[in-house]
């Protein structure tokens, strides 16, 4: 809201430097960041408002607070008329169809008005609002708006047919052209101000073309009323008009202000040559009486945490408008102002004691607290996740929530995506229903920007439709891994990304989090290429996948393969018990180790390998893992060469020999029966 | 045709050896080795399979020869890449000749995101002080993100949180302020939490404005609970946050969950108060860095507590918006390019 000092002084006595007011306008919570000097000497303040506060939205209200704040009073405001000996009902009649939509309704005639340039007091005050000044009964009724923070409409008389006044709903089907030049196509919720025939303003929200105010206006109808803020914000978001009217309206307008609002624009029009009809039409069924609130000095003690004195209460809330009277011990009845639309509680006074009394003569307690709550444990092992990944030189990285509907159709995750409604840009027009999108779009920025090794991961919610009624929300967990996995060596070179790394840094990183091993089973996937991918499992339900990402689909994002990736539904798993943590004895008898390397048919794969041996529940055996393989051209055709590392202990004793050999032979007879290996030379046992 | 020069075929071959051992001596690993293998050995590709080919135009005379040639070649460089294979299985081994002051090996790890590292570092500050950490969903309905936190329907309030919706009932949590109630509809006081997570705005990005943020909310209510304890919570979390000399200011401010309500700024750390021109907190020496207030009797209603019993206070605060200021970022965006140059370092915070 913009405030012209010298408007304030008409108000009330201002006399402090700019500084010193700004400053302690900002510790009443009226802060402005912005100020410009005019060449004349005044200053124009650009004073942040809030939207339950439609009082501040004049140089009147400011000026209250400015009084209470200073302790120097409210001038008195005088509106001077010349009368005429007419009264107003007989030169126009008014009628109130809708009270529900408009309380209250008050208006004046002024005729013979000579429509001119402002004089240059009311110019510069336009000027000052940063409008340009259009024609004094215009500008008249702009500067009873910025004046009192009441919206007032000038209509031209001789374009109201009757002449009568209307306030109604619209009718089905009526249209009006309003003073921006276009056509309002109005409804029945909306209320207009009619004449005789038809629609000449859309109530509280802008005027008609027609009837507005033109330089061979002569007879001006002025409009003062209180129309319903809910009423007011529907129509304007309707119609897609902002005013500085309905701007006031949709806030709440002083339903006590209206008559000296329409008396002030009156005085105005007067002094370009017109004169008043005799009293103010007033239509105003339901006369509304004061709130009436019950403030105690304990309660805003024990709310602020520090006790304001009673007489500084009272001073305060009597500079503001209120009425105050002492009732029961330590206690008032508080009287609201009609202005005051946001007091309705006694919070609200003791905010009002709070804000003139200074929050910084508030102490600053920290109380004693009692004893920490437990943090939530999928935060910690959230936590202990993310720290694995680092371990293993993954980036964290946190994208937006949305993504771009064409690209993630290309995704197909099959999840219907839930869509926005008004989104800020067809890119972001949906939710994302997988994190591998953003992640691509990491690897492109990272590419272009000369990072070649990007191995990243996010932690974050993936949304879908579930059925056509329920949402979801599902904490996922995604890595992407490309390029170069570590710096250049002089050493060694780094080894490139690939599939088993990635697989490897899952495993482990979720092995912290002491849940049952995972599963693995081929998959098909838009997302990865053919014979790429793995399902994930765990205990047979499917949480996410893994594989090679299409290199079509790098291309889309713009990114260069290879990458591989994977995807794993982290909320599902988290909410599985993990294994409890026990301690275990370090073994005190040595192990056996014992390796094997032989050839096996390339279509068994290792899952099928490690599963038949942990079948065999083979005595002994603590451990086992490969340790090489070998798929080059000196293999039989078709073979491939696995060396295999088995483990052996008795933890009781230490292993004998012989014994070690039995569990040895036990596993090859279980592996040349399943999968009919073939020792190699020199392969053990 | 014609059948090709037998010497020119001897030629070619003993090219291909010369560069055989520049070739190995280049390999590093074993996906160098494979590729290498491929390069001569690739039943589609490979230089030698090629050449096998080639031998089929021989003349029958010449190809025994040609053969014997290239059989030579293959088992040669069969040998080589068996020895090399054995080669990169053995470490290299720091002899009496190995340079010392050759650099260390350069290890890498991974890092944390920026916001997660100040979102925790946030987090701790109040855990230590005995808050517990709570969270809640992204997409919201309009009772939890307006109604309840006493936004009514068609309220110009509801103008300061651009939303977006889903469709009438659902939007994207506009703050962290819905959990409040989500908390609050489920225990009794005493209540003590913060509420980190994303949030949603109608937004088109820009250096300083972005669809979506972080937050962090907190939450205290219990009986006897003062703005005095706002501000002195408020005060030492800000303290620990940016230095114990800092100077912090509340002033009054508007919003629909709580009365009073209050701004909270701290000093202008870029300029010291100082720069009348300060492109920072724009010559105020201020910059606003939380709302606050205490829990609007209203809402307390709403959750079925009874603020003639209990009182409570709560606060808002933009991650980004604390870390753009305490580091002088300039762009908001930079949080979600996810360039690794910019986001590892924050690890060395």
């Amino acid at each position: 809201m913009k405030i012209s000092l010298n408007w304030l002084r008409e108000y009330v006595d201002i006399e402090m430097p700019r500084n010193e007011l700004l400053d302690r306008l900002t510790m009443i919570g009226l802060i402005c960041e912005k100020w410009t000097e005019t060449p004349d000497g005044d200053t124009v303040f650009d004073i942040e408002t809030y939207a339950n506060r439609p009082d501040t939205l004049g140089h009147l209200g400011i000026a209250r607070e400015i009084s209470a704040m200073t302790g120097f009073p409210l001038k008195e405001r005088i509106h001077p008329v010349v009368e005429l000996p007419i009264p107003t009902s007989e030169i126009v009649e008014v009628q109130v169809l809708d009270e529900d939509l408009c309380p209250r309704y008050t208006g004046f005639v002024v005729k013979g008005v000579k429509i001119g340039p402002s004089p240059e007091n009311l110019r510069k005050k336009i000027e000052a609002m940063g409008l340009k000044p259009i024609n004094n009964v215009v500008d008249a009724s702009n500067a009873v708006l910025f004046a009192t923070g009441q919206p007032i409409h000038m209509f031209d008389l001789e374009k109201v047919a009757g002449p009568r006044v209307v306030v109604r709903r619209a009718k089905k089907g009526e249209a009006l052209r309003t003073l921006d030049g276009k056509n309002a196509a109005l409804g029945p919720d909306m209320l207009v101000i009619a004449d005789e025939k038809r629609p000449v303003a859309v109530a509280g929200v802008i005027g008609g073309e027609e009837s507005g105010i033109t330089e061979a206006t002569r007879d001006v109808f002025i409009e003062s009323a209180v129309f319903d803020p809910a009423s007011i914000r529907r129509t304007r978001k309707a119609l897609e008009i902002q005013t500085d009217a309905c701007y006031r309206f949709e806030r709440g307008a002083d339903i006590g202000f209206a008559p000296e609002a329409a008396a002030m624009a009156a005085s105005l029009l007067c002094s370009f040559g017109g004169r008043v009809s005799k009293g103010l039409v007033d239509i105003y069924p339901k006369p509304r009486k004061a709130k009436e609130l019950v403030l105690r000095s304990l309660r805003t003690a024990d709310l602020l945490g520090v006790a304001v004195p009673d007489a500084f209460i009272e001073k305060t809330l009597v500079a503001l408008g209120f009425s105050v009277k002492p009732s029961a011990q330590g206690s008032w009845r508080v009287l609201v102002p009609s202005f005051r639309v946001d007091i309705e509680r006694e919070a609200d006074l003791i905010e009002e004691i709070a804000r003139f009394f200074g929050y910084d003569r508030i102490p600053a307690v920290v109380a004693s607290l009692g004893i920490l709550d437990p943090v939530a444990s999928d935060r910690l092992q959230i936590g202990r996740l993310s720290q694995q990944f680092f371990h293993f030189g993954f980036d964290e990285v946190v994208n937006a929530s949305f993504a771009d509907p064409d690209k993630e159709t290309v995704l197909g995750t099959g999840r219907r995506p839930v869509t926005l409604r008004n989104p800020f840009s067809v890119h972001a027009a949906i939710l994302r229903t997988t994190l591998l999108g953003g992640l691509l779009v990491n690897l492109r920025h990272n590419q272009n920007h000369g990072t070649e090794a990007v191995h990243i991961f996010e932690i974050g919610e993936v949304f879908s439709w579930a059925d056509e009624s329920r949402h979801v929300e599902e904490l996922t967990l995604g890595l992407l891994s490309a390029g170069p996995l570590g710096l250049p060596q002089w050493s060694r070179p780094p080894a490139a990304a690939n599939f088993h790394h990635l697989k490897g840094s899952l495993e482990s990183a979720l092995g912290a989090l002491r849940y049952a091993m995972l599963v693995y089973e081929p998959a098909e996937h838009p997302s990865f290429e053919e014979g790429s991918a793995l399902a994930v499992l765990y205990k047979g339900e499917r949480i996410g996948i893994m594989g090679r990402v299409r290199d079509a689909i790098c291309e889309t994002y713009g990114a260069a393969g290879p990458a591989f990736a994977v995807e794993i539904a982290l909320g599902v798993l988290l909410e599985k018990k993990a294994g409890t943590f026990a301690y275990e004895p370090s073994p005190k008898v040595p192990a056996v180790v014992r390796d094997l390397s032989f050839f096996v048919a390339r279509d068994v794969s290792y899952q099928d390998i490690k599963s038949a041996v942990e079948r065999a529940a083979v005595k002994f055996l603590e451990s086992f893992d490969v340790i090489d393989r070998y798929a080059g051209p000196n293999n039989p055709p078709g073979q491939t060469s696995l060396s295999m590392r088995f483990v052996y202990r008795n933890p009781q004793a230490t292993l004998l020999a012989e014994e070690a050999d039995k569990s040895e032979q036990k596993i090859l007879k279980t592996l040349k029966a399943a999968f009919k290996i073939e020792l190699r030379k020199g392969g053990g046992a | 045709m014609p059948s090709p020069d037998l010497e020119k075929f001897r030629i070619a071959i003993d090219a291909h050896r010369a560069k055989l051992a520049d070739a190995c001596a280049a390999v590093r690993d074993a996906a160098g080795l494979e590729e290498l293998r491929n390069r001569y050995l690739s039943r589609k590709r490979g230089f030698v399979t090629l050449l096998f080919e080639d031998l089929k135009k021989f003349e029958a005379a010449d190809k025994p020869a040609a053969g014997q040639l290239l059989n030579l070649l293959k088992t040669e460089i069969q040998e080589k890449l068996a020895a090399l294979e054995e080669s990169l299985r053995t470490p290299a081994a720091g002899g009496p000749g190995v340079d010392l002051t050759l650099p260390g090996e350069r290890l890498t790890w991974g890092a944390a995101h920026p916001l997660r590292i100040f979102q925790r570092e946030i987090e701790s500050i109040f855990q230590e002080m005995g808050f517990g950490i709570e969270d809640g969903p992204e997409i919201e309905t309009d009772y939890y993100n307006f109604e309840a936190l006493n936004f009514p329907p068609n309220h110009p309030a509801r103008d300061d949180w651009d939303t977006l919706y889903i469709n009438d009932n659902l939007l994207l949590r506009t703050h962290t302020s819905p959990v409040q109630i989500r908390i609050m509809e489920k225990h009794k006081p005493p209540i003590r939490i913060i509420i980190p997570g994303k949030v949603y705005r109608r937004e088109t990005p820009d250096p300083t404005h972005a669809a979506m943020f972080f937050q962090v909310e907190g939450l205290v209510v219990d009986r006897n609970v003062t703005f005095a304890h706002l501000k002195g919570t408020l005060e030492y979390f800000l303290k620990r946050l940016f230095g114990d000399k800092l100077k912090t200011r509340f002033r009054p401010s508007f919003f629909p969950f709580t009365e009073p309500s209050a701004e909270v700024d701290i000093e202008c750390l870029a300029c010291g108060q100082k720069d009348p021109a300060c492109r920072v907190c724009g010559g105020t020496g201020w910059k606003e860095i939380l709302g606050s207030g205490m829990v609007d009797p209203q809402v307390f209603k709403n959750v079925n507590i009874d603020p003639e019993q209990y009182s409570g206070w709560a606060f808002g605060l933009g991650v980004e918006r604390t870390a753009m200021f305490a580091y002088g970022i300039p762009d908001i965006r930079y949080f979600y390019e996810n360039d690794l140059r910019f986001t590892r370092q924050f690890h060395l915070k």
